[in-house]
């Protein structure tokens, strides 16, 4: 578009050669994209995800303890791969629930959030390009960084004579759920520091509800010997999410009656409600409220 | 264009707005003028549709804000704080607002010459002076090329040189068609800039007039004056609409007459005067008077 200075009226604006921009949902997309990787935290924080994935794959790897290697069948050898290489994925969620509060919350006290919201004044459309551009960038990294673990620990375990079968579907669909998980913590992070507007105060929930949560719950169950308090457990978004990385026996265990026990599905919709929910609750807000 | 209806903006029992309306036309600069806490910046945020008014409503381009197809284009805006994440460089700032209007990075490169940036552009925004981080605030309202500029103190914190820079921008903008809106709580900086005054107190509109008119309308002019002979000179100028101050050193200021007719009337009556001098109200104190009753914070001087 050139700028065109032909019969203007006097007191109209001279042509723009942006006239004719407008704002796009790709745009909003980019535009979170550079905000996310233009920032030390991000890269801090997906960094650490990778650190302490590896790092935890290999300690895991290296100081287990195989007797009579020949012995091991093969279901084991490959549940043995499952746990080394996601072993870390505890303590990646922390960092993974700490850069989803970020991603908002550092807007909110910086200000930031004036400038995206004049840019954006739908608003709903910024907030929603920023989850997707967190979420698939903690996939990604995490996808990568547990393929690495895998890696580290089949390395190890296969130099002390343990063939771990890596490339069967047992092994490999774990390390995807374990991604998944991390990306849909991070989701559940993000809605929270929608929701609460403060870092300090998003990282406090979400790590409560994931560290905490849990251990008050089984506090509770064994003290009262309530089985409801016991299942209940089993829903936390820590809980029901840590079936989508674990180790898949070919035969069930069984599962005494009155016990809940949550398979890989049911597992995956009861985090999927965990991120749903605050994620609708923070939307709402993101709209309503004045910034 | 500017178009604000009826706007009020209420905080618990507070009225921060109230029932504001007043238009902002193309081609001059407009000054809005107020003293701190007279809801300046609020009813600013409700026309960026950052908060949601209570009442009333604010239109750009005769549209709701959050109704523009290209907000970037159509209002570029400074408020008040730096709006800035303060981890991100002045570069990745403005490239990440280009990217939502797929607006080119020859403009954004374009917008850090314009305000003099360069030497900071790949800085992080957290290590800026007041200065440096109120011209990234003017580089990003400058972005999309807009038609309408809301400027929230532009001034503040700017070197001489940049106060200049920004009032000769602003004029420079308004006389290519552009709408013009800046923000001031001193008159001195809006005498200067602005063609056009809306003044604010306690949240109501108690001017809106071409800047000349307001002065005057405001300005209370009066006449100084000695002679040893006050309590008839007093007698002598007495009327309707007049009146007559004293003070201890021994001068009268009179309001209501010209500095000639105190004089002729002075004459008439055979009084020596010492001093005839008219005093025009500074600019300062039109707006201190226009003011009085709506500070809502009064610093009490005993005298």
């Amino acid at each position: 578009m050139t700028a065109t200075s032909d019969a203007r009226t006097p007191g109209t604006l001279p042509g723009s050669p942006l006239d004719g921009i407008r704002v796009t949902f790709p745009g909003v997309l980019r535009s979170e994209w550079i905000k996310l990787r233009s920032l030390r935290s991000t890269l801090w924080c997906l960094g650490l995800v990778v650190f302490i994935s590896v790092g935890f794959s290999a300690l895991v790897a290296g100081v287990y303890h195989v007797e009579n290697v020949a012995a091991v069948p093969v279901e084991s050898g490959r549940q043995l791969q499952v746990l080394a290489a996601t072993v870390g994925v505890s303590f990646s969620q922390l960092v993974a629930a700490v850069l989803g509060v970020l991603v908002i919350t550092g807007e909110y006290s910086t200000g930031m959030i004036r400038s995206t919201f004049s840019a954006v004044p739908g608003r709903l459309a910024a907030y929603f390009a920023k989850l997707i551009v967190l979420a698939l960038v903690v996939f990604l990294v995490s996808a990568v960084s547990l393929a690495l673990s895998a890696l580290v620990a089949t390395a190890i375990f296969s130099s002390r004579g343990l063939h771990t079968d890596l490339f069967s579907g047992q092994v490999l669909l774990p390390l995807l759920g374990g991604a998944c998980y991390l990306a849909m913590i991070s989701m559940l992070a993000f809605s929270t520091g929608a929701i609460v507007r403060s870092s300090a105060g998003g990282i406090a929930t979400v790590l409560g509800v994931l560290l905490v949560l849990p251990v008050v719950l089984s506090l509770t169950a064994s003290l009262t010997q309530a089985k409801w308090v016991d299942n209940m457990t089993q829903f936390l978004p820590s809980q029901a999410g840590a079936k989508l990385y674990a180790f898949q026996p070919t035969h069930e265990a069984q599962v005494p009656s009155g016990t809940v026990s949550l398979d890989v599905w049911q597992g995956l919709l009861v985090l999927a409600a965990w991120v749903v929910v605050p994620l609708v609750v923070g939307a709402v807000l993101v709209k309503r409220r004045d910034v | 264009m500017i178009e604000i209806e009826g706007l009020s903006k209420r905080y618990g029992t507070k009225l921060a707005v109230d029932d504001v309306s007043f238009t902002v036309r193309p081609g001059i600069v407009t000054g809005f003028l107020g003293p701190n806490g007279a809801g300046k910046s609020t009813t600013m945020r409700m026309i960026m549709g950052l908060d949601s008014p209570s009442a009333g409503r604010a239109l750009v381009a005769g549209q709701p804000y959050a109704r523009l197809r290209s907000p970037l284009h159509e209002v570029g805006a400074l408020l008040e704080a730096k709006a800035v994440h303060t981890g991100r460089t002045a570069f990745n700032h403005l490239l990440a607002l280009a990217a939502t209007h797929g607006i080119p990075r020859s403009r954004v490169h374009e917008v850090i010459a314009m305000t003099g940036l360069e030497s900071v552009a790949s800085k992080r925004v957290g290590g800026f002076s007041l200065g440096m981080g109120q011209r990234l605030g003017i580089a990003a309202a400058l972005l999309g090329d807009p038609h309408t500029l809301i400027l929230d103190e532009p001034v503040n914190g700017l070197d001489p040189e940049g106060v200049r820079w920004v009032r000769e921008f602003c004029r420079y903008l308004a006389s290519q068609g552009r709408t013009v809106f800046i923000s001031s709580h001193l008159m001195s900086e809006m005498s200067q800039t602005a063609d056009h005054l809306i003044v604010l107190g306690r949240g109501r509109v108690l001017a809106d007039a071409p800047i000349a008119q307001v002065i005057s309308g405001a300005t209370r002019r009066v006449v100084r004056v000695r002679t040893p002979r006050a309590r008839a000179l007093t007698a002598a100028l007495t009327g309707p609409g007049v009146t007559i101050t004293s003070f201890d050193d021994g001068a009268l200021e009179v309001s209501g007459l010209e500095a000639a007719q105190v004089g002729d009337a002075a004459a008439a009556a055979g009084i020596a005067l010492h001093e005839l001098t008219p005093v025009d109200a500074s600019l300062e104190e039109a707006y201190l008077e226009l003011t009085r009753d709506d500070v809502e914070y009064h610093s009490e001087v005993t005298r």
